[in-house]
């Protein structure tokens, strides 16, 4: 049985790069038992959605800095 | 339980992913699709850029914009728009160091930062003290307050630069372990742990949050 803090590691490292099937299957069992792991790996999943937007947009003047500096560009 | 299912891993944003039409209007040289472009990915590329070139980030990103531009008509859309973008940025920054007698690197201040969730497990490996139940619906509930957000950009601001870069690399701009290791000249379980610190500290920040109210 796995323990949390492997569990834990092991969805870290399912975000992060490649799980062997074994761990992939041991986890999955883990979770199916341990309720904290579950609520871990939800919500480790949804602050991974969500630091994808964390910068929000570029303001218009920044927007404006970098059309500006493209038309120089291939003005010139 | 599906929500809790592991095999739905990994997760892709969508508020941040072109559309086929929008990716058509791009390559055609539309002026207010690229707008949208720049918009939508500015700041996360300076925030990229940042942890390699501190205040030359916007200069480098500037620079990337300008190549991105002109690479757009033949940008073939196998990764997301976000992701070939700051690849681009990463050269530029990779190119910068160059010219400045510098090279990148993550490796070397790794050393004395602990894993900041390790306190939660008892000496057995089980949880001591679990997280709490976050309240949100969803992905774009979870960093929608402005005071959680200001904390977010102070942890930041004292994270080491290499944890930044990878979070951001990885997390944000979905780029490729592997690449981001070898461009990054880290090795690859180097910067596991430090990307897993990374994500660990925002994660405390988040519950503790949702705990308090404050951080
Ligand atoms: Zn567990």
């Amino acid at each position: 049985m796995l323990k949390c803090t492997q569990a834990v590691e092991d969805a870290n490292t399912m975000h992060t790069s490649k799980l062997g099937w074994w761990r992939r299957f041991s986890l999955f069992m883990h979770l199916l038992m341990c309720h904290h792991c579950r609520r871990y790996v939800r919500q480790l999943k949804m602050l991974l959605g969500a630091v994808k937007d964390m910068h929000g947009e570029a303001s218009d003047e920044e927007v404006e800095r970098v059309l500006k500096r493209l038309r120089e560009s291939s003005g010139s | 339980m599906s929500s809790d299912n592991a095999q739905e891993m990994p997760v892709t944003g969508m508020a941040n992913r072109e559309s086929e039409e929008d990716l058509q209007r791009l390559r055609s040289g539309e002026v207010a699709a690229f707008e949208q472009l720049v918009r939508r990915h500015h700041r996360a590329l300076i925030a990229a850029a940042r942890p390699l070139v501190g205040d030359e980030a916007e200069e480098v990103v500037q620079n990337a914009w300008i190549k991105a531009h002109r690479a757009l008509p033949e940008f073939e859309g196998r990764s997301a728009v976000r992701t070939w973008l700051t690849r681009i940025v990463l050269n530029e920054a990779k190119m910068l160091l160059r010219k400045r007698g510098r090279e990148v690197s993550l490796e070397d201040t790794t050393g004395g930062d602990a894993d900041p969730q390790s306190w939660r497990f008892g000496s057995r490996g089980g949880w001591a003290l679990p997280p709490r139940y976050w309240q949100v619906e969803g992905p774009h509930e979870v960093l929608s307050s402005d005071q959680l957000l200001e904390c977010l950009q102070r942890l930041f601001g004292e994270m080491p630069g290499n944890q930044k870069a990878l979070l951001e690399m990885r997390d944000v701009s979905g780029m490729d372990f592997e690449e981001i290791c070898n461009d990054l000249n880290v090795s690859a379980s180097n910067a596991r742990v430090l990307l897993h610190r990374a994500r660990g500290r925002v994660f405390e920040l988040v519950d503790h949050y949702q705990e308090t109210g404050e951080c």
